[in-house]
């Protein structure tokens, strides 16, 4: 338990400074739309619920599928109703 | 002479929702406090090792990729009239990695006037009209392409800062001071529920599930329908 939190840990704040540092990985962010940021948001949600409501490693796959589709749905139609109203106005 | 029997200690178990088995919750309250410190820990704690290592890695990738998005500058803490940071308050559920932002903006508000770590690390954007140390004015103006060092007034011992240093950020980040401040809530957000799974075990199925569950195994119980003769 102490060694994986600490090879985590470590990990991070070795990651961290490059990461802020790292010109090209930010040139590319840059060049990506906004709206799929919202995506790994999407999965680390999914993945979160679906790992506090169950303890079985292959049923915690299965409901992370479940969400990512049903929350993924939820905001697609969100966003449609969205672009249909800008784009009658 | 009767016999007598060792008093077991008692265990707090939560029952798996998927097969039935005891999960050992140890100390509840100390796993608790163990995954706000950090992600997951409560679980590794406890011996759930997959699902402690699942949310470590998920959410602290997630803080430390909402935090390069922002360059480095969504987390902090202020409490400052006009500046009121209430993100912080979900960035704070992500637990010690989210420290440094107290400490920073603790010592820059103090008699010291400027930040534990001098370069500025998760320290809140200085207001106008902000005396700040001439150590920190001073670094700044070196090491900030933003700022200059006519953006101070000397007011020995101290300087005073004349901009909006939030409205800089803002500038020069555009949409990724909010992707970054999203990222990094979420990720303090979502550790809430990983407290409350090292706290009191999973939560089950939602009813939706349950409900599927049920129409399945309805399913399997019928009897298989008898093949036609041709």
């Amino acid at each position: 338990m102490v060694a994986t939190t600490a090879l985590t840990l470590t990990t991070v704040m070795a990651v961290s400074p490059w990461l802020l540092q790292a010109p090209l990985l930010a040139s590319l962010a840059g060049r990506v739309p906004g709206i799929f940021f919202g995506l790994p948001l999407v999965a680390l949600a999914s993945l979160i619920f679906a790992a506090t409501h169950h303890e079985d490693p292959a049923q915690i796959r299965l409901a992370t599928v479940h969400w990512t589709v049903w929350l993924g749905g939820m905001l697609g139609m969100v966003l449609a109703v969205v672009l249909l109203l800008g784009w009658l106005q | 002479m009767g016999v007598t029997t060792e008093p077991q200690p008692s265990r707090i178990v939560a029952i798996s929702p998927d097969d039935g088995s005891a999960i050992d919750l140890r100390n509840p309250a100390l796993a608790a406090v163990l995954s706000w410190a950090v992600p997951g820990l409560g679980q590794l704690y406890q011996g759930r090792t997959t699902k402690g290592s699942l949310f470590m890695a998920a959410i602290l990738t997630t803080f430390v990729l909402g935090l390069w998005l922002g360059g480095g500058k969504v987390v902090y803490a202020s409490w400052k009239p006009g500046d009121t940071r209430w993100a912080f308050v979900c960035q704070a559920g992500a637990g010690l990695v989210a420290l440094p932002a107290v400490v920073q903006s603790a010592q820059l508000l103090g008699p010291a006037r400027q930040p534990l770590l001098l370069n500025g690390f998760m320290a809140p954007p200085l207001a106008p009209g902000q005396y700040v140390s001439r150590a920190y004015a001073d670094r700044l103006a070196r090491h900030d392409s933003d700022i200059e060092p006519d953006d101070f007034f000397d007011k020995p011992p101290l300087k005073q800062f004349r901009r909006d240093q939030l409205a800089q950020w803002h500038r020069q980040l555009g949409k990724f001071f909010e992707i970054g401040t999203l990222y990094t809530m979420l990720a303090g957000m979502l550790n809430l529920l990983v407290i409350y799974d090292a706290w009191a075990g999973p939560l089950g199925p939602s009813e939706d599930e349950k409900k599927r569950r049920a129409a399945e195994s309805a399913a399997a119980a019928l009897p298989a329908p008898p093949e036609s003769a041709s």
